[in-house]
């Protein structure tokens, strides 16, 4: 087990932000910590830094990130959620320093720039790049040393739709390398594609831990269409009652509003279109990581 | 290359190319040429040249090198905190003490090195005026800034690890240099002698700011009668002895540099990034 986290807490004052929170990740796996803001996924990935000091126990590789963590600390590659660089150093000194902090050669550094798509700017101060260009840096700085535990935190947050791709086909090439990956999301529209596990976390406290297909099951990662048809078209309102994928098939005004899992929205509108019906427009909501917790609590109190 | 020296190479880097330093080397070299041009006007050149520009410098040194560095070192750790870079550096595979350690080194090779070319510039400035005598107290006095400023960075790193914002921790810093080195000499030592004008008491008082350490230090190299420090002169002389006052008061420089520090790395440590 690369990462192991067992009954972590961590309190600011009287306030508890972190109640027993338990992890467990394998090379080549991903987990997913999904919470809305204030949930604790921030301070758990702190902790299984060691950034913070809490109680409990946290492992990475079986080294004890509290008592050893500078060398837990060499076989993990962070981005927290908002990179931060010296503004006044240029991209290719940036890259250096944190080379010569992980003792990766500095050929590494140079590698670095080049992966990340940085080469024209690499005399550039990091202060003067966009926040892409320098979240693509925190992300080779990370990855510099060959850790084998990647931790995002945040990740998604901020990113246009391409960016938001590239991230995950990022996941998918270095869980096939075979790192053991920990992200923190409340985007709960990438969890499917990027994540084996998923810790769901309220106030503190785990309401979900275990697979990320098993989140799916519950609807939680739900998708919201917003259909105009062509007309009020019974026909297409039969079809979408009558599709296993798609369900609380709603009309309101000229919208149709079908809700479905999100990775299913793709084949809910191909199958309108392959039946004939024409879409007119159509606009998506993604369900809110807060109501889908809720979601998650109420299934869970209607289960005990 | 381990993190101390990363570290301290980066930080030495970032203070050589700020302007505080040169800034610092240009006004020693600034006022020494003021000085050694006064001494000149007044046809006082021949006899104690550097010895007098020494003395000269001494109250403009106790002023600058406790400013600068309590300043560079109040700003090292709550300065990275504020860009957000704290969180950063430490998830990297280095200990927080090693972060806090390297800092230090790099800002002190650093104030050292602003040191040496400010005095170095204004050494050369004076031999244009003056015969090269008295260069031994010239350069104790390097020597004396550069210990000065070595315990002053210490106590700016423990301000900057105790304050949660750069905005506080330079106006603690501004506030410890305005007691250190402006009210010391009328508050504390007033006190003391107010209580008890005994030797051992201005002494004690002494040894607890290193400011006031190294001002005796710098009077004790220059002068041989220390009557000019009044009770506390004759007590170093008579009592203590010049040898072992020395030692006593470069002890206690040495405490002022180790002990904030140790303590700063102490906290550090388990302050949440």
């Amino acid at each position: 087990m690369l990462v192991h986290a067992q009954d972590v807490r961590k309190r600011y004052g009287k306030v508890t932000v972190l109640d027993g929170a338990n992890l467990a990740i394998e090379a080549g796996r991903v987990t997913a910590v999904i919470g809305a803001n204030g949930a604790g996924k921030s301070t758990l990935i702190k902790c299984v830094v060691g950034l913070v000091a809490f109680d409990g126990k946290v492992t990475i590789d079986g080294v004890n990130v509290a008592r050893r963590g500078k060398e837990a600390r060499r076989r993990i590659g962070y981005v927290p959620q908002t990179p931060a660089f010296h503004g006044d150093l240029s991209v290719r000194e940036t890259a250096l320093f944190y080379a010569r902090l992980k003792q990766a050669p500095r050929a590494a550094a140079t590698a670095l720039v080049e992966a990340a798509g940085l080469e024209e700017h690499a005399a550039k101060p990091v202060g003067a790049l966009s926040g892409g260009m320098r979240q693509r840096l925190a992300l080779g700085v990370a990855l510099l040393g060959e850790p084998s535990v990647l931790i995002l935190d945040e990740p998604a947050a901020g990113l246009d739709t391409h960016a938001r791709l590239e991230l995950r086909r990022l996941v998918a090439a270095q869980r096939e390398a075979g790192l053991a990956i920990l992200l923190s999301t409340h985007c709960l529209e990438d969890v499917p594609y990027v994540a084996d596990d998923a810790l769901v976390l309220d106030q503190g406290k785990t309401v979900y831990a275990g697979p990320a297909a098993g989140l799916a099951s519950t609807g939680l990662d739900g998708s919201r269409l917003f259909l105009r048809l062509n007309g009020h078209s019974p026909e297409a309102l039969d079809l979408l009652r009558g599709n296993p994928l798609a369900h609380d098939v709603q009309h309101s005004g000229e919208w149709v509003v079908v809700n479905c899992a999100a990775r299913n929205k793709a084949q809910v509108v191909e199958a309108l279109v392959a039946a004939g019906v024409s879409i007119l427009d159509f606009r998506v909501e993604e369900a809110p990581v807060d109501a889908a917790v809720e979601r998650l609590q109420s299934l869970q109190r209607g289960l005990s | 290359m381990n993190g101390v020296t990363t570290i301290a190479t980066k930080e030495l880097r970032d203070a050589l190319r700020s302007r505080w330093l040169f800034a610092f080397a240009v006004t020693f070299a600034a006022v020494a040429l003021l000085l050694s041009r006064v001494q000149a006007d007044a046809g006082d050149v021949s006899a104690q040249g550097f010895n007098r520009t020494t003395a000269g410098l001494i109250n403009l040194c106790l002023l600058l090198v406790p400013m600068l560095s309590l300043i560079l070192g109040a700003s090292a750790i709550a300065g990275e905190r504020e860009r957000g870079t704290m969180a950063t550096l430490l998830a990297q595979p280095i200990s927080p003490a090693e972060l806090l350690v390297g800092k230090y080194v790099g800002l002190t090779v650093a104030v050292w090195g602003a040191i040496a070319m400010g005095f170095g510039s204004a050494g050369l400035l004076v031999a244009l005026f003056a015969p090269l005598t008295d260069v031994e107290h010239y350069l104790l006095f390097v020597v004396l800034s550069a210990a000065l400023a070595s315990a002053t960075l210490s106590i700016g790193m423990l301000v900057s690890v105790l304050a949660d914002s750069r905005v506080k921790a330079l106006g603690g810093a501004m506030l410890l240099w305005f007691v250190l080195v402006l009210l010391y000499d009328l508050g504390a030592i007033g006190l003391a002698l107010a209580l008890s004008s005994s030797g051992r008491t201005l002494l004690a008082v002494s040894l607890a700011n290193p400011v006031e350490s190294v001002r005796l230090l710098a009077v004790m190299s220059l002068e041989r009668d220390l009557d000019v420090l009044g009770p506390l002169g004759a007590y170093l002389t008579e009592r203590v002895g010049t040898g072992t006052s020395t030692l006593l008061l470069v002890g206690g420089v040495v405490i002022w540099t180790v002990a904030p520090l140790a303590v700063a790395v102490r906290r550090f440590g388990r302050q949440d990034a």
